[in-house]
């Protein structure tokens, strides 16, 4: 666990981090919905559904560290999925997205149920 | 155990063109226009003259020195702390110096307060007017039809939110009414508008609310009825109990170390 003096010596700059959070943000909103699609064209329901959208979303985090942040914090001395070099907390990385794409998600998933399915 | 049937509902593949369709179009074009209403209304920050401004300046100065007082040698920190100090005891940087220790201004008086609170005002109206209009325009046209079933099970307490307008007793509360994907609209939208506008817009009235719950939090800054002398004071007393610190300090057995490595 870095120290504040730690953060003094190589400093973390907020804007940086604010642009990088949102990014992950909007790339996060929008996959959300492309699942919304894809589980109602599947006809998932309930459970299934939901599980289907944990998985997706945790697999998208998954590949945006494996594509943008591996290639240059593993070369930095990170060990890997340590998402320090760029975001403030690994579990904000990881986790973020579940909640911020639910109800893109919803919409998209009932709206494609109701028009292929029900 | 008997499996319970699955309800199915004949609808009219019509309700897809004449519902659905428009209220999610009726949707979108809001949220855009509610953007651009804001972007339209916004006001420029008025001018400030210059007494004004080197208040805050000052002050902003004394705060930005307290935040990064460990880029600083010991003796470089020391003198504009020395300097700040004595000047915002003496109030030298006050825009009004005559006015210290007076209480400040009623807020509701001030004629530069009165900016603020029309730009809320115009904000609230841009979101309440739209959505007043959309809530009666749906329940005008379109009280009382079924049009979607939820893709997941939900518990008999929905029933009354999602099915408002049909009134059928043993229907199940998975068959949503117009309304309901009204509801389903304001909270899902957020990421087409993202996409559509990107993401620091004013389209949804959703994270405008979380904004709003946010900026409560903390106290404003440079606002009316603030007392910039008592301000002054406070940033005065929190200059002199830094204690001090550089990051240079023992740099160079940190270089040893690394070279070491």
């Amino acid at each position: 666990m870095p120290t504040e003096k730690d953060y003094q010596i190589s400093p973390v700059v907020q804007e940086s981090i604010a642009h990088n959070s949102r990014t992950l943000f909007n790339y996060q909103s929008l996959t959300a919905s492309l699942f919304g699609v894809c589980a109602g064209i599947l006809g998932l329901e309930s459970y299934a559904g939901f599980l289907f959208y944990i998985i997706a979303t945790l697999s998208t985090c998954f590949l945006f560290y494996a594509l943008r942040v591996a290639p240059t914090s593993i070369p930095a001395g990170k060990a890997p999925l340590d998402t320090s070099r760029y975001f403030r907390g690994a579990f904000e990385f990881w986790t973020s997205g579940l909640s911020g794409g639910l109800a893109g998600f919803i919409l998209t998933w009932t709206l494609f149920y109701g028009l292929v399915r029900a | 155990m008997a499996q319970i049937p699955v309800q199915t509902i004949h609808r009219d593949p019509q309700l897809f063109y004449w519902i659905l369709l428009p209220i999610t179009i009726v949707m979108v074009l809001t949220g855009i226009l509610r953007h651009y209403a804001t972007v339209m209304l916004a006001t420029a920050p008025k001018k400030l003259d210059q007494k004004t401004m080197r208040e805050q300046r000052w002050l902003m100065h004394g705060i930005n020195l307290r935040g990064n007082y460990h880029v600083l040698s010991k003796r470089s920190f020391n003198t504009r702390r020395d300097a700040l100090t004595a000047a915002f005891e003496s109030g030298a940087y006050l825009k009004n110096p005559e006015n210290r220790g007076q209480a400040p201004p009623n807020p509701l008086s001030d004629p530069s307060a009165m900016d603020g609170m029309m730009g809320m005002m115009k904000n609230q109206m841009a979101m309440i007017i739209p959505n007043t209009l959309i809530m009666s325009w749906i329940n005008a046209f379109f009280s009382g039809y079924v049009i979607m079933k939820l893709p997941f099970p939900l518990t008999i307490k929905f029933k009354s939110m999602l099915q408002a307008g049909v009134a059928t007793r043993d229907m199940d509360p998975r068959w949503m009414s117009s309304i309901s994907w009204y509801f389903l609209c304001i909270f899902g939208l957020q990421s087409v508008f993202n996409f559509l506008l990107g993401s620091d817009n004013a389209a949804s009235q959703m994270a405008q609310q979380m904004n709003q719950m946010g900026s409560q939090g903390t106290p404003q800054m440079f606002g009316p009825g603030v007392d910039p002398d008592k301000q002054f004071r406070a940033e005065a007393e929190n200059l002199a109990v830094i204690e001090h610190y550089s990051v240079l300090d023992d740099v160079e057995t940190r270089l040893l170390e690394g070279i070491r490595a």
